[in-house]
């Protein structure tokens, strides 16, 4: 026999009388913007309302002008990345503006689908991530975010904020292993 | 190292008596964190119960829903693996990277994230005897991976250490300099050298969260991004999941998204919810599926629900004897209160003191963000080991001892009689005596009353 029929197997024999799978409601509450800046900012990332999607670009060269090589669809870009990009040129990345699909107003976390990111590393090894978002996609909590995702894709991140660790004596240190720093732009 | 029990370890932590109230205090603060992330939600009572019976419900179809999740995941181009205990979960893993990972003229490189299981099954020491070099990448994974411990909190597994042993441990491995303890620079050195790992690795591992029937996808939540930085880097990703990981839906994550986090950490949600459904082209992704005493534990009416736990370690972080007694007195896995009712599982006579590491005062199960009975857990645990005669002859023979005298009431009250005098007339020295009296250990008795109870209400009725 093998392990999985072992496994199967046992778990036939040991496993209780079936229960009812209960419906999952999709809970109302506040999905307004300023509710999503609110928690964003409380976990460490930073909302700015632009006027329309073409904004973006005036928004970045406000704040990112120092940052050198930067990665996007959305903005003006001078390192090209895709499926193909090789470790090394991801690792030089200061600067990724990417779309987001999904804001969510209790938790601050926006949805990004593979299809999005250019690269699947690119979200997570660039210094400093900027993600664009229509107010018009944001829900009160994740329950109305998961009614409206229709399915995962191959790969998706919801993400809430710069990479962060409290690892050492509960100390709140921003910057882990992924983006140091991350800010959404609303339009 | 011979295993010991449980009170010898916490009096062995107790021993810095300042260290231990720090832990006391820091465990605390980060319940009550737990407390303000959860009072602004409304729903929330009516989250932990669909929790529990959506974690219920697949349990009680627990088969069905892994080969539906198994043939997903295969038609989504994930090779799925089986193992019935650690040591097949710890070849299948090396099977992998050998067949996957061919490197020459040196060692392969893997990149870990956090996973509880492969610390059950001890992954790393069997991957290294093979010449896998294995990096913990989560900050305090890779700290106490330095220096050589196990972890003592399944959420933050170096709260045992404070800021200058980290700093202490750095100097040595990554040369900061000595004495410097500042988090802030601390956690900078290592994204310096984890990057350095990341971008190196052939292959990352990483536990999961939660596997979806429905899609074959699994969840991975970090705060950090080690996970997603691991494996979107290395060629092939390895998952390794728990049979009890399962949820039958996709749309079942808004429930536990909304629990996880707040419950652990009182963070409103992880920074990274990675839902990883199919690998990149030209990469690999394998799943390995472990039971390792899980379907064992799902047979027990009264302890099967363990399964349910969703390992956010909220039950740790208000536990008063985990707090004041450190993860590693646990010696086992998983430590504290949930800790306590998996263990005696796995081996009732190595971990027969850990059902006791508890007042039954049942906050563990009042936070449990899936419904766990886990107080309840205990109290009959604690039945078993004393009918599978593993109590300590002190406890057993003590309660032994009591039963008989509670059954006869002339010699319970003579014997009442005779400790009240006793007490007031013997040696604070003797009365007090700690290691005929483990109970007077930082406790004073009362002064002893001239009359019981029942004597007074024979007066007075």
């Amino acid at each position: 026999m093998t392990s999985r029929e072992r496994i199967l197997n046992s778990i036939a024999s040991n496993k209780p009388a079936l229960t009812t799978l209960p419906t999952v409601p999709i809970f109302e509450g506040d999905g307004s913007i300023e509710r999503f800046k609110t928690v964003l900012e409380g976990i460490g990332g930073k909302a700015v309302e632009v006027s329309s999607k073409a904004d973006c670009q005036a928004a970045i060269d406000k704040y990112y002008s120092d940052l050198k090589n930067v990665a996007s669809e959305i903005v003006k870009a001078n390192v090209a990345v895709n499926l193909d990009t090789t470790k090394e040129v991801l690792e030089q990345v200061d600067l990724a503006v990417i779309q987001g699909e999904i804001g969510v107003a209790e938790n601050g976390t926006i949805w990004v689908p593979e299809s999005n990111m250019l690269n699947r590393a690119l979200p997570f090894i660039t210094q400093h991530l900027v993600l664009v978002l229509d107010k018009n996609t944001i829900v009160a909590n994740m329950q109305q975010a998961y009614a409206k995702l229709e399915n995962a894709g191959s790969y998706g991140v919801f993400i809430a904020g710069p990479s962060k660790t409290a690892d050492i004596e509960q100390s709140l240190v921003i910057g882990a292993h992924g983006a140091r720093s991350m800010m959404v732009l609303i339009y | 190292m011979n295993h010991q029990d449980h009170p010898t370890l916490a009096a062995n932590f107790n021993k810095d008596a300042e260290r231990t109230t720090w832990h006391d205090e820091t465990l605390w603060f980060v319940r009550q964190k737990r407390d303000r992330a959860i009072y602004p939600i409304p729903e929330f009572q009516d989250l932990r119960t669909l929790a529990s019976e959506i974690k219920d419900h697949t349990l009680s179809n627990l088969d069905n829903y892994l080969i539906e999740f198994e043939q997903n995941a295969i038609k989504n181009g994930v090779k799925v693996h089986w193992a019935a205990d650690a040591a097949e979960h710890n070849q299948i893993v090396l099977d992998i990277i050998r067949n996957s990972c061919k490197v020459e003229g040196r060692n392969t490189r893997m990149v870990k994230s956090k996973s509880m299981l492969t610390e059950e099954c001890h992954l790393n020491a069997f991957l290294q005897k093979n010449n896998i070099d294995v990096v913990d990448t989560d900050l305090g994974e890779r700290i106490i991976q330095f220096r050589d411990e196990p972890p003592s909190h399944i959420v933050m597994p170096a709260i045992h250490l404070k800021k200058e042993d980290v700093g202490e441990t750095f100097h040595e491995h990554l040369g900061t300099t000595k004495g410097e303890k500042d988090p802030q620079i601390l956690t900078e050195a290592a994204r310096q050298h984890l990057r350095e790992k990341f971008v190196a690795a052939d292959v990352a591992l990483t536990g999961v969260n939660f596997a979806i029937a429905e899609t074959g996808s699994f969840v991975v939540c970090t705060n950090e991004g080690n996970a997603d930085l691991g494996v979107n880097l290395a060629k092939v990703h390895i998952a390794s999941m728990g049979i009890e990981k399962m949820i039958p839906k996709l749309h079942h994550l808004s429930v536990y998204t909304r629990l996880l986090a707040r419950s652990a950490t009182g963070q409103p949600i992880t920074t990274y919810t990675s839902h990883f459904t199919k690998p990149a082209e030209g990469k690999e992704m394998h799943i390995v599926i472990v039971d390792n005493g899980r379907t064992q534990q799902l047979g027990r009416a009264d302890f099967r629900n363990s399964l349910k736990c969703i390992r956010c370690g909220a039950c740790m972080n208000t536990c008063p004897v985990y707090r004041r007694s450190g993860g590693h007195s646990y010696d086992f896995t998983v430590p504290g209160p949930i800790g306590a009712i998996l263990s005696p599982n796995i081996d009732l006579h190595k971990y027969s003191s850990l059902p006791f590491a508890s007042t039954l005062c049942g906050s563990c199960s009042d936070v449990c963000p899936v419904k766990i009975d886990i107080h309840v857990q205990l109290y009959k645990w604690r039945q078993i080991v004393g009918q599978q005669n593993e109590l300590p002859a002190t406890k057993k023979w003590g309660m032994k001892g009591l039963a008989k005298v509670l059954s006869m009431p002339k010699v319970y009250n003579i014997g009442g009689k005779l400790a009240r005098g006793a007490l007031r007339v013997l040696p604070h020295g003797l009365t007090h005596n700690q290691s005929m009296n483990p109970w007077a250990k930082a406790r004073e008795l009362p002064d002893a009353p001239k009359q019981s109870f029942k004597e007074w209400y024979e007066e007075n009725r």
